[in-house]
């Protein structure tokens, strides 16, 4: 059983994020949520297969696109300061 | 509404409950014009993420007075924001740091997205969406099938 308090106390300290490459991972629950809700508001009808289809796609390519504006702008970091 | 851009008083009324319904509870303007699916989806999206944003930064992220252009934001999930805001008031709840930075941008954008929702269940309400498809169904309460939508 899940201890409710122990649970609720979770929300009161925040967690540890290392200033590593790894907590660009952060980013992409907000990309699935930015993808999810876009869809959900923008599909006429919303059919089960078509919205997961669509909302994968979406969010493939957006997060494509910020890694790949990632290392545009880690390259042109490096370039400047090498 | 179809043939006239005016609204009546009821037509006004019933825009206003959706969407204070819609910001109260992410989904619920969508819930009360029978958008089923997107009333679900959009609950659980928003407040996963608005969650989520709280156990990373905890419930220090709301700061109505250090942070007022974010509580802003954060205001747009729901009201219940200004009440997680006066529990977090007395500084017990301190957040710095990357945590914080993250837990803000979580719990904006969650209430950004709601936002969003708010708008569209207004817009779905004044054009008589729900009524005019319902659940996957035609005006003639024919089923669609997926060929015959346009998105």
């Amino acid at each position: 059983m899940i201890n409710l308090t122990a649970l609720l106390a979770s929300f009161t300290a925040p967690i540890t994020i290392k200033t590593d490459p790894w907590a660009m991972l952060y980013m992409f629950p907000l990309l699935a949520a930015i993808a999810l809700i876009y869809k959900a508001t923008k599909m006429r009808v919303i059919f089960w297969k078509r919205f997961v289809r669509e909302t994968l796609v979406l969010f493939a390519s957006v997060s494509a696109f910020m890694i790949a504006a990632i290392i545009v702008i880690n390259l042109i970091s490096w370039l400047i300061t090498s | 509404m179809n043939e006239s851009d005016h609204l009546t008083p009821d037509q006004g009324i019933r825009l206003i409950i959706v969407g204070l319904a819609a910001w109260v509870i992410p989904g619920a303007g969508h819930w009360l014009i029978r958008e089923r699916k997107r009333a679900v989806i959009i609950f659980i999206t928003i407040t996963s993420l608005f969650a989520a944003g709280l156990f990373i930064g905890s419930i220090g992220v709301i700061d109505q007075v250090g942070a007022r252009i974010h509580y802003i934001g954060q205001m747009l999930f729901s009201p219940v924001t200004g009440i997680l805001g006066k529990i977090a008031q007395n500084g017990e709840y301190a957040s710095y740091g990357r945590p914080c930075d993250v837990g803000q941008i979580y719990t904006v954008i969650a209430g950004l997205l709601n936002l969003l929702c708010v708008l569209s269940a207004v817009y779905m309400a004044y054009c008589g969406f729900g009524e005019k498809i319902g659940s996957d169904e035609d005006e003639t309460g024919k089923p669609v099938t997926e060929g015959e939508t346009n998105d």
